[in-house]
């Protein structure tokens, strides 16, 4: 599904990443950790072809969504539009219209947040717009579902229903990556970690192999 | 005062047309460097000598000969369209690059990204420089008078020239700009609420 072999990427002559391979086969939820700068946003966006490898090799067999850290979503637009605006672009008639609208209103009724439809981004919570972003990446029936720091600047019970929310779509047969700083969040969701630290990888783990994932990974941290 | 609406009106949509396209050669990599020059040449020369150069220099040039509004028309309006190029790229680059970035993702092609995304963001932010720029437009549309356009201004001068008394005639004509400011500045405002209340709905 995702092949990486040996990429690298400079910034100004800084090296982000280095050299760093990962296979993946099946879906699944592969966790990104590392500390900031570590290179794992840097990851993401390269998979989502937002930025270029500067060497190696990339691939990425299927569609992908991509949910923002800051959700980037359009201020202008109600929730609704945010989520249909991309797919009508693709719809031949009205019934292809109805039906994307259909999609999306099930998608917001499956995130709980049916009742801000109508809404612009900027009345929303940082939960609510989360939710939005991902109801809105998902409108692209992605393959793969890239998430950065999808948890950042968010409190302890709004990060337990992007647990719950995320874990949903995962069910669904979609694969995820997720890049977060958060070894809490992301021990609880996926089902690989890898570990990035100075733009290489320091730990490649499955996360059902440890009892204590969290303190393995915080020695890696140092 | 028509005349000095009619120079304001169409160097103002000469100004826009042109700004925007412009923009959108320098946003597509069209011709970047000619955008940039251009915009340089405009903006570090004075009004009057652009308007010098259509009105007096063109005819010997190249042989064009413009009545006094086609010159002052296409002269304000030359003017601004680089002060609008400039506007639009300011408003362009206040929007965060997710933006751009959120389109690409969702698969948007550039054309309804521009139109749909990108352009009423800018169009908001940019509003109340825009309004500004048709103020400074207004006003320098006094200009005209150097190639013997007898705008309100010039009409003033006269006047106080013939009657030998300056002040009355030179209040008239400032508060009739004064008060097309004001008027601008009033359906600006309007606009710019209705913007803002679309915004909050």
């Amino acid at each position: 599904m995702i092949k990486i072999r040996n990429a690298c990427k400079c910034y100004g002559g800084i090296k982000v990443l280095e050299d760093v391979s990962i296979r993946v086969e099946k879906s699944g939820i592969l966790g990104l950790a590392g500390p900031s700068g570590s290179g794992k946003s840097t990851l993401l966006r390269c998979l989502q072809k937002l930025e270029t490898l500067d060497g190696g090799f990339l691939e990425c067999n299927g569609k992908t969504g991509f949910m923002f850290q800051d959700f980037q979503l359009f201020p202008h637009m109600t929730v609704l539009e945010n989520l249909v605006y991309a797919p009508n672009l693709n719809a031949k008639n009205v019934q292809c219209r109805q039906n994307n609208e259909k999609r999306a209103r099930e998608t917001l009724k499956n995130l709980g947040i049916e009742s801000k439809m109508q809404e612009y981004p900027r009345s929303l919570s940082g939960g609510q717009k989360q939710r939005v972003a991902l109801a809105r990446s998902l409108m692209v029936n992605p393959d793969i579902l890239l998430c950065d720091e999808p948890t950042s600047g968010l409190d302890v019970a709004t990060t337990m229903d992007v647990v719950v929310m995320l874990k949903s779509v995962g069910e669904t047969g979609v694969a995820m990556v997720i890049a977060s700083h958060d070894l809490d969040f992301l021990t609880k969701i996926s089902d690989r970690i890898i570990l990035l630290k100075d733009g290489k990888i320091a730990v490649d783990m499955e996360t059902k192999n440890h009892s204590d994932p969290v303190n393995h990974l915080k020695k890696y941290y140092a | 005062m028509i005349f000095t609406l009619q120079l304001m009106f169409g160097g103002i949509a000469i100004g826009v047309t042109l700004g925007v396209l412009l923009s959108v050669l320098r946003y597509c990599r069209i011709c970047v460097a000619p955008v940039k020059g251009w915009v340089s040449i405009i903006r570090g020369t004075p009004l009057i000598l652009q308007l010098s150069i259509i009105y007096f220099a063109a005819p010997t040039m190249a042989g064009i000969r413009l009545d006094m509004l086609p010159a002052g028309v296409i002269a304000f309006g030359l003017n601004s369209s680089a002060y609008v190029a400039e506007i639009l790229r300011s408003g362009v680059e206040s929007l965060p690059k997710g933006q751009f970035e959120a389109a690409r993702t969702l698969g948007i092609p550039a054309f309804h990204m521009w139109k749909d995304i990108i352009l009423p963001q800018v169009v908001r932010n940019v509003f109340p420089a825009m309004v500004n720029e048709i103020i400074a437009l207004l006003k320098e549309t006094t200009l005209i008078s150097i190639i013997g356009g007898m705008d309100m201004m010039r009409r003033s001068q006269i006047i106080a020239a013939e009657q030998f008394e300056y002040f009355t005639p030179l209040c008239i004509a400032g508060a009739y700009y004064y008060c097309l400011v004001l008027f601008i500045e009033f359906i600006g405002r309007r606009i710019e609420r209705r913007m803002v209340n679309d915004k909050n709905s």
